[in-house]
């Protein structure tokens, strides 16, 4: 049997090794792409712990709370007659000047983590010195006695490196609780305390104890909840970009049908005389799904190597987006683990076997008597082009109906499986769209083009069902560029007018240290009161954040001042709501508004009760409106600044915007403001800077996505290349016949060019149809359902019509080898075989 | 019924074989398809070429129709050398001179009759070309039948839209290799009627290859091939 398989099936491949290549190529890019996102994913955001969990050590505990934990919290808990282990911690970050690099910024009890005392293994603390003595990570590659220039929040402060934490490999920077309550301002409040309970009694027996021995309005979680919280946050991320990367897999798949499917045309005669001579249905359908899971072995081991390799550059391009829409953490080394190795070789094998089941199925149903006919010798598989039609209208409806359920588990799955629909649908109907355009269009297409062009469009309707699957490859993965593109274009235009609304200020201020959506640094109260004195300002909105939990998932707490917002913002609500009359009641007391991805997330709407632990009290807040936001998919609660400060009095705000007054020119005013901070590391943005800004992070957030669209066009256009080449060899009597008529060899090739660019034309208009439904579903059904942002639609017109002419050229650039095949082909050998 | 149009001009050998050889490499192995072969066929002329499979008849015919060099010898076409002429110089010359009739018909199963018969005139850039081949199609007596794909006709219809489609252009050379040998005993008679009646209404000449003796007898001139040589 394995003979044969070899003769019948491996050999044939060996002679036609460029085909044979470029389909493994194909499953092995998408095979690739799925383990490399996987691996960035783990890398990147699937093992994350934000760059401040990573130093807490072995703590079974911590407390928190948003605004900071009184520190006699952490004194209380020490007089308790257990021997536990209590680490306060003040968590901030900071910046090192030369290379610009943020890194987590830590105040410890020096005394409790001094080599001798109990805890200092967590740290691993080598040295103790006075003052403002820092304990550097050995990335920094410092030496005990060097002095380190840090930002912290708006000032450069100078350290004396003290010691090496040993066991800290990464970048982070640790001072004594004093120092760090000095250089962050946090009057005794701290971050966070750990707690280490002897192995005494159980853990929720313990649980119980701290409960009740800490204020109530604390939070107490078992240590690595924030990291859950984070890993909860970013599922839908992860999720939509394993989705994302799975196209190129599926193109891959229509290529392995197409593949099969000539395969089985190729050997019809060949089926009929091994089932003549003895060998059954199951030994010609394992024959040909046998040669699928060849390519699909050999595809995925290639693939694998590939994977690890854009695994690397996919790494850098998560982390960015991690960092700039989730939480600050560092990429892990990418590993490509015994688990990923075997997922991809399961996946390549199995899509591999998947797609090539229906023309293997046929192969082996086929008639012996049947298959050796001679006559027709090009089999045709019958099409019926209408029925198929009728069954792409009803998974059209089916698409829409499950468009319209709701999420499940948060996860958009009807929404995935909408668009899962949409494709078969459109894949269902390309068979009619190929028929009527070129049935009837043969005469006009001769006279405008040529005759090669005539021919070149009833080859493809001769081949209907080759022509349909290749067309139905690259319209998917057109398809998925145009939703995309048009998704990110809206969202883009969405982000833009939105800023439009949100950016009134003239000048906008924050710390030099960079703000993320889990850290907020914070200015010197002084400064916006300074600034708010300038001749030149009419007005100073002061603005602070802190990042929550909220319901188990990471949120920001946000305290702006509503009277300036209502005089010069024209932030939107949903629903139309009056802005002013809002902003007046959240002057009254405990009343918030929250943004629209809080909103969903949350399932909150106006009317509703927020209950928030904030410094040690609960407090409770109606919500009075929603508002649409797209700085943070964490999402905000807001509320008016004298509210914010009555539960959490720090007035150093995270950022200040500027108004000037009417007739004083934005460099002017810059100055004074710029005169006004002097001393300090404070960024002064204008209006259009920052939106300038706002909208490069935002293009460097949906880099990855136009990186999977790229491969997934490359996927398809190696096999529109690896299909004509095939079509060329099936067809080599054709265009010998040609050459007897009276063709050129040029003609010969224009009429594979044609061919080429007749395939990419109907995918084209294919792709584009299903591109605009899969934008609808991204936009109203799996964003929606996944992030919770409104997103106005928008045509990217320059976009797509100059990615459509792109794809356009590269159908036609994957026709010139199989057209240099067509012109030198020798008639005479050709005619002969026949 | 409809006649061919006379080829105008002066009267000139159509095609002219001078001590033909040619010379095939095939794995590594020479094969001496023709030796030293030369055949003179004058226009409205009717022959046939006789001989046993692998003889060389189709090679000549591949000659012939400028399709393929000698390797030593010359072919002319209607007083053109093939000899020094470039692959462009070929197929302008088989778009004039040339017409093709195969033993399998080889229609293109994508187009209708009248397509395939229009086909050659397309090629070349011919105007009118589907009023001239509804004209060839009638001659044939397959007007009737023109919208028809090929695979919804007998072996017959099958052959006479192929000579329809050889004498399309109103070639000076009908080359036909094996036109019956995939027809039965009535259809060929009507098949080789059809030829002869190509040369009686007309200047185009024909040369038919076949290992039928039957066949050959509807030519006006046999010539018979053995080991790639003709004999006397």
């Amino acid at each position: 049997m394995g003979r044969l398989f070899f003769r019948l099936i491996l050999r044939p491949l060996l002679r036609d090794p460029v085909r044979a290549a470029l389909t493994t190529l194909a499953i092995a890019l998408g095979v690739a792409v799925v383990l490399a996102i996987e691996m960035a994913g783990d890398a990147a955001a699937g093992s994350f712990r934000s760059s401040v969990e990573s130093l807490t050590g072995d703590a079974d505990f911590e407390i928190s709370a948003p605004g900071g934990v009184p520190g006699e919290v952490a004194a209380s808990l020490l007089r308790l007659p257990e021997p536990l282990e209590v680490r306060p911690r003040m968590e901030s970050f900071a910046e090192v000047p030369e290379s610009g690099r943020v890194v987590p910024f830590l105040g410890v009890d020096m005394v409790a983590s001094a080599p001798g005392s109990s805890p200092s293994g967590s740290l691993g603390l080598t040295s103790l010195e006075d003052g403002d003595a820092i304990w550097l990570g050995r990335a920094f590659h410092r030496r005990k006695g060097e002095r380190i220039s840090l930002l912290v929040d708006d000032r450069v402060v100078g350290f004396t490196v003290a010691g090496v934490l040993s066991e800290q490999r990464g970048e982070a920077a640790v001072v004594d609780l004093s120092t760090a309550d000095r250089l962050l301002g946090r009057h005794g409040l701290l971050d966070r305390i750990l707690v280490r309970v002897p192995r005494t009694r159980s853990l929720n027996a313990w649980e119980a104890f701290l409960r009740r021995a800490i204020p109530s309005g604390l939070t107490l979680e078992p240590q690595g909840a924030r990291t859950r919280e984070n890993r909860r946050m970013l599922e839908a991320f992860r999720w939509n970009l394993r989705v994302l990367s799975y196209i190129a897999l599926v193109v891959g798949a229509f290529l392995i049908y197409n593949t099969i499917s000539v395969s089985v045309v190729r050997r019809r005669a060949e089926i009929g005389i091994v089932r003549a001579v003895g060998a059954g249905r199951a030994a010609v359908l394992g024959a040909f799904l046998g040669e699928a899971a060849v390519f699909g072995l050999c595809g995925s081991l290639l693939g694998t190597a590939l994977g690890r390799l854009m695994a690397q550059g996919a790494v850098r391009l998560v982390g960015a987006t991690v960092q700039s829409l989730y939480v600050s953490s560092t990429p892990a080394p990418v590993m490509l683990s015994a688990n990923v190795l075997v997922f991809g070789l399961a996946v390549g094998i199995a899509i591999s076997i998947a797609a090539a089941w229906l023309p293997a199925w046929e192969a082996a149903h086929v008639a012996p008597v049947e298959a050796m006919a001679r006559g027709r010798v090009d089999y045709q598989a019958r099409v019926h082009w209408l029925r198929n039609l009728l069954w792409a209208g009803a998974l059209g409806v089916a698409a829409y109906l499950a468009c319209l359920m709701p999420p499940v588990a948060g996860k958009p799955f009807f929404g995935y499986l909408g668009a899962l629909l949409l494709i078969g649908a459109m894949a269902l109907a390309i068979p009619a769209m190929v028929t009527l355009l070129t049935a009837r269009s043969g005469r006009w297409m001769a006279r405008i083009a040529g005759p090669e062009a005539m021919l070149a469009g009833r080859g493809l309707l001769s081949s209907l069902r080759r022509t349909s699957v290749l067309t139905a490859a690259l319209a998917t993965a057109i398809a998925m560029v145009i939703a995309v593109g048009i998704m990110v274009g809206s969202f883009r235009q969405t982000v833009a007018l939105w800023m439009e609304n949100q950016l009134q200020a003239d000048l906008y201020l924050r710390p030099a240290l960079t703000a993320a959506a889990d850290r907020h640094p914070t200015l010197s109260a002084a400064i916006p009161d300074r600034i708010a004195a300038l001749p030149e300002v009419e007005a100073v909105d002061r603005f602070r954040a802190y990042p929550i939990s909220y319901q188990g998932l990471p949120a920001t707490f946000a305290g702006g001042d509503t009277t300036i917002s209502s005089r010069f913002g024209k932030v939107q609500f949903l629903g139309a709501a009056d802005r002013k009359a809002i902003y007046a009641r959240m002057r009254q007391g405990d009343f918030a508004v929250v943004s629209e991805p809080f909103a969903n997330k949350h399932h909150v709407r106006a009317g509703d009760a927020l209950s928030l632990s904030l410094a040690g009290r609960t407090a409770r807040f109606e919500v009075l409106g929603i508002y649409y936001d797209y700085s943070s998919e964490r999402g905000f609660i807001v509320v008016d600044r004298q509210t914010m400060l009555r539960y959490l009095p720090d007035p150093a705000p995270s950022n200040v915007a500027v108004y000037l007054k009417p007739g004083v020119s934005l460099d002017r005013g810059r100055a004074a403001v710029e005169r006004a901070c002097a001393g300090r590391q404070v960024m002064v943005f204008s209006n259009r800077t920052l939106r300038e800004d706002a909208i490069r992070i935002f293009d460097r957030t949906f880099a990855i996505t136009y990186a999977l669209e790229g491969v997934a066009i490359v996927v398809a256009v190696m096999g529109i290349a690896g299909a004509l080449l095939a079509l060329v060899i099936d067809r080599r009597r054709e265009l010998g016949l040609l050459r007897f008529l009276g063709a050129s060899g040029t003609q010969a090739r224009r009429l594979i060019l044609f061919e080429a660019g007749l395939l990419g034309l109907f995918a084209n208009l294919a792709g584009l149809c299903l591109g605009v439904a899969l934008s609808l579903i991204l936009i109203y059904v799996i964003n929606r359902q996944s992030f919770g942002w409104t997103i106005q639609f928008h045509w990217p017109a320059a976009l797509l019509s100059g990615g459509l002419a792109l794809i356009f050229a590269a159908t036609l650039l994957a026709g010139l080898y199989p057209a240099r095949i067509a012109m030198r082909l020798n008639p005479i050998e050709v005619i002969h075989e026949e | 019924m409809p006649v061919l149009t006379p080829y105008p001009g002066k009267r000139v050998a159509v095609l002219e074989l001078d001590a033909v050889s040619k010379e095939y490499l095939t794995d590594s192995v020479r094969v001496q398809a023709l030796r030293d072969v030369s055949l003179r066929v004058e226009p409205g002329e009717f022959v046939a070429i006789v001989g046993r499979s692998g003889c060389g008849k189709s090679t000549l015919l591949n000659l012939a129709g400028a399709m393929d060099f000698p390797t030593a010898g010359d072919v002319r076409i209607d007083g053109e050398s093939t000899r020094l002429a470039g692959d462009g110089a070929l197929t302008r010359l088989r778009r004039k001179k040339i017409g093709f009739v195969f033993q399998s018909f080889q229609l293109l199963a994508s187009l209708s009759a009248v397509e395939n018969v229009e086909l050659p005139l397309l090629l070349a850039g011919v105007s009118g070309a589907r009023r001239i081949a509804m004209d060839r199609l009638r001659w044939v007596e397959m007007d009737a039948l023109h919208a028809r794909l090929p695979h919804q006709m007998s072996g017959g219809e099958m052959q006479r839209v192929a000579i329809a489609r050889a004498l399309v252009h109103n070639p000076r050379l009908l080359l036909a290799d094996e036109p019956t040998g995939n027809l039965d005993t009535a259809t060929s008679t009507s098949i080789l009627r059809l030829l002869q009646r190509i040369v009686e209404c007309g200047d185009t000449s024909v040369l038919m290859a076949t290992h039928s003796a039957e066949a050959a007898a509807a030519a006006g001139k046999i010539v018979r091939m053995r080991d790639g040589r003709t004999e006397p």
